[in-house]
């Protein structure tokens, strides 16, 4: 029953992570830039959600809708003034870059808002619902992960139905040819982009009811969205939905069966477990390590 | 050549005599054993980050062997500070080896990503662990050692400085040698070095351990010099990015940059902390000490000092690829 229930929850989380990672690939896949501001974005996330539901008074789960449509914009101008101009650059600059954003972020947040963690609470945040005898289920994380599915299915749709979906796609195969082809590759990087940072802060905003919103929770998710894109792929946006849930699944697992304080240990070793046995992922093709 | 020699010569002269000039000012001397530390840090860093061109994330796993090694020899076992020193030589070599031999036959990004890694695991582990302290951490209240005053600061000055001289001289040995030529092939062009049958695995293993074992070293006279450790001051991630960045802004892959990056970021550093650009601004009259802008200058900077490298590190890259010493060299 113990096992069922982690399992259960696992796959909740894991959902979240999973729509973490999809944003850390797409802009890998698209524009081979490894993102090290993807978990402060996740932060800022957490932050607006929190301000949403203290200020406005809005739901966390329905600020999604403002939030969403923020963060692109936001994402959209972060690549049009900094990311653009080092696109051609060195992996190491391109990295550099995204940590220096990163931490401007996540220290002017610590100047804003101290580091004082907070805590959204919701009429529903503690509430859970039997399935049967003492398997339960926690609210806050069933509607996340059903929002999940729906933002995930959303995605989906918009890259192999719409043209602007299919130009990423083509972007991410091969960006000299897609060019040719008169795509506009730099605007479809710019979307990449401000797609994985809308990604990022919904994820935070929907883990936020069930974890401490504070200034530096970005660096722990960032290296589990490194961890679930290298399982499922670099690149590989149903490879990061899998990753995503294996990685909710262990942690689960781990912190039931060994200790929640090992639980973080029993992630990033298999991070290195996989760049030793399989350092192509799940999904990825081989030949590119 | 000679020149640059005669100048070496010069440096190290005036370094040694430094403290003399200063006479007793913990304060001062103080912010120069920093500097020292965090010129080796970013030196030894620079070997394998700017020559081999694998920049690790993690540096701060090695200094935290160094310095957890010689406070448990030192605490538990009772040895002497260079046994500890030893076996935080052998600790995080170890370390290093597990890391490369896991990543180094990938391409650049995933040793950068699994150098945070590895530096997570070795943190958790430590902060989980009984003998390490856990999280309340080691505090050591005496130490004796050839029957030096430890109290005093100018032993770890010049400690410190013993660190700085051998990084810098492996270094500028390293460049001339082999090893250093295939180690910037690599950086350049892997695949091209590769088929020059360079066995790259072995040539960036060696960096990095030389690397390991001089941040090691580093760690355990840290240890000796504040005698309290805990995770969140020896091996946090935090620590990590100061070393890299402090070499990246000074001049990646050059003698003399992680040094001159040292140089501007410790001062800066400590001007924030102890509030003088702040309090400047006050009594000059830009902002009023009363307003909301004015007192956030006067509290907020003193916590300020991350986010200005990171200002300066998105500056440096837009504008600076090659570092402070890079513009120095550009404009002769």
């Amino acid at each position: 029953m113990l096992f069922l229930q982690s399992l259960i929850s696992g796959l909740l989380t894991g959902g979240v992570y999973a729509l973490a990672g999809m944003g850390m690939s797409m802009v890998f896949g698209v524009m081979n830039v490894s993102n090290f501001a993807h978990g402060d974005l996740m932060m800022l996330g957490m932050y607006l959600a929190y301000f949403a539901f203290t200020l406005l008074n809005i739901d966390p789960y329905l600020s999604l809708v403002l939030i969403i449509p923020l963060a692109f914009m936001f994402g959209y101008v972060l690549e049009k003034v900094f990311i653009n101009r080092v696109i051609h650059h060195p992996h190491q600059n391109q990295i550099l870059l995204t940590i220096g954003l990163g931490l401007i972020m996540s220290n002017s947040a610590l100047l804003a808002f101290t580091s004082d963690p907070r805590i959204l609470t919701t009429s529903y945040s503690s509430s859970s619902f039997t399935v049967f005898r003492d398997v339960s289920v926690s609210v806050p994380l069933l509607l996340s992960f059903i929002i999940t599915c729906g933002i995930t299915a959303l995605l989906y749709l918009f890259l192999s139905g719409t043209r602007t979906g299919m130009a990423l796609r083509a972007t991410s195969q091969n960006r000299e040819a897609a060019q040719l082809m008169g795509i506009n590759v730099s605007r479809i990087t710019a979307i990449a982009f401000g797609i994985g940072t809308a990604l990022a802060a919904a994820a935070g905003a929907l883990i936020a009811p069930t974890y401490y919103i504070h200034p530096l929770a970005g660096h722990s998710f960032l290296l589990k969205a490194f961890t679930i894109c290298v399982l499922g792929g670099l690149g590989s946006v149903v490879g990061a939905t899998v990753g995503g849930l294996i990685i909710g699944v262990v942690e689960a697992l781990s912190s039931v069966y060994l200790s929640s304080d090992w639980k973080d240990v029993v992630v990033f070793v298999l991070f290195l477990a996989v760049l030793l046995f399989r350092p192509q992922g799940l999904f990825g093709k081989k030949g590119d390590q | 050549m000679m020149k640059q020699a005669i100048a070496s010569a010069f440096l190290v002269v005036a370094a040694i005599a430094l403290p003399l000039l200063i006479g007793d000012n913990p304060y001062v001397t103080g912010i120069l054993i920093t500097l020292l530390m965090m010129a080796t840090l970013a030196s030894a860093w620079n070997i394998v980050g700017g020559y081999a061109g694998q920049f690790s994330f993690g540096h701060a796993a090695y200094f935290g062997a160094g310095a957890y090694s010689t406070m448990i020899m030192l605490s538990v076992f009772n040895t002497n500070p260079l046994v500890g020193m030893a076996t935080g030589i052998v600790v995080s070599s170890l370390i290093a080896l597990v890391t490369g031999s896991i990543v180094f036959r990938l391409k650049g990004h995933y040793f950068a990503l699994a150098s945070i890694a590895v530096a997570e695991i070795v943190r958790l582990t430590v902060l989980n662990l009984d003998f390490t302290g856990g999280a309340q951490g080691i505090l050591l209240s005496d130490v004796a050692f050839l029957g030096l005053d430890l109290n005093s600061k100018n032993p770890f000055y010049y400690g410190m400085l013993s660190c700085l001289v051998v990084t810098l001289g492996i270094t500028a040995y390293l460049r001339r040698t082999r090893t250093g030529y295939y180690l910037q092939a690599i950086r350049e062009d892997q695949d091209a070095a590769a088929s020059l049958a360079i066995n790259i695995a072995y040539y960036k293993n060696k960096a990095l351990l030389i690397s390991a074992a001089l941040t090691s070293v580093v760690g355990s006279i840290y240890a000796l010099y504040i005698r309290f450790i805990d995770t969140t001051a020896v091996l946090d991630l935090r620590l990590s990015i100061e070393i890299l960045l402090t070499a990246i802004i000074g001049g990646v892959g050059t003698l003399w940059g992680p040094l001159l990056g040292a140089a501007l970021l410790v001062p800066l550093a400590e001007m924030l902390r102890s509030n003088v650009l702040g309090d400047a601004m006050v009594r000059i009259g830009i902002v009023s000490e009363t307003s909301p802008i004015g007192m956030f200058f006067k509290d907020g900077l003193a916590h300020a000092h991350v986010l200005v490298y990171g200002i300066i590190t998105v500056l440096c890259i837009l504008y600076l690829p090659k570092g402070i010493l890079g513009l120095l060299r550009r404009g002769k």
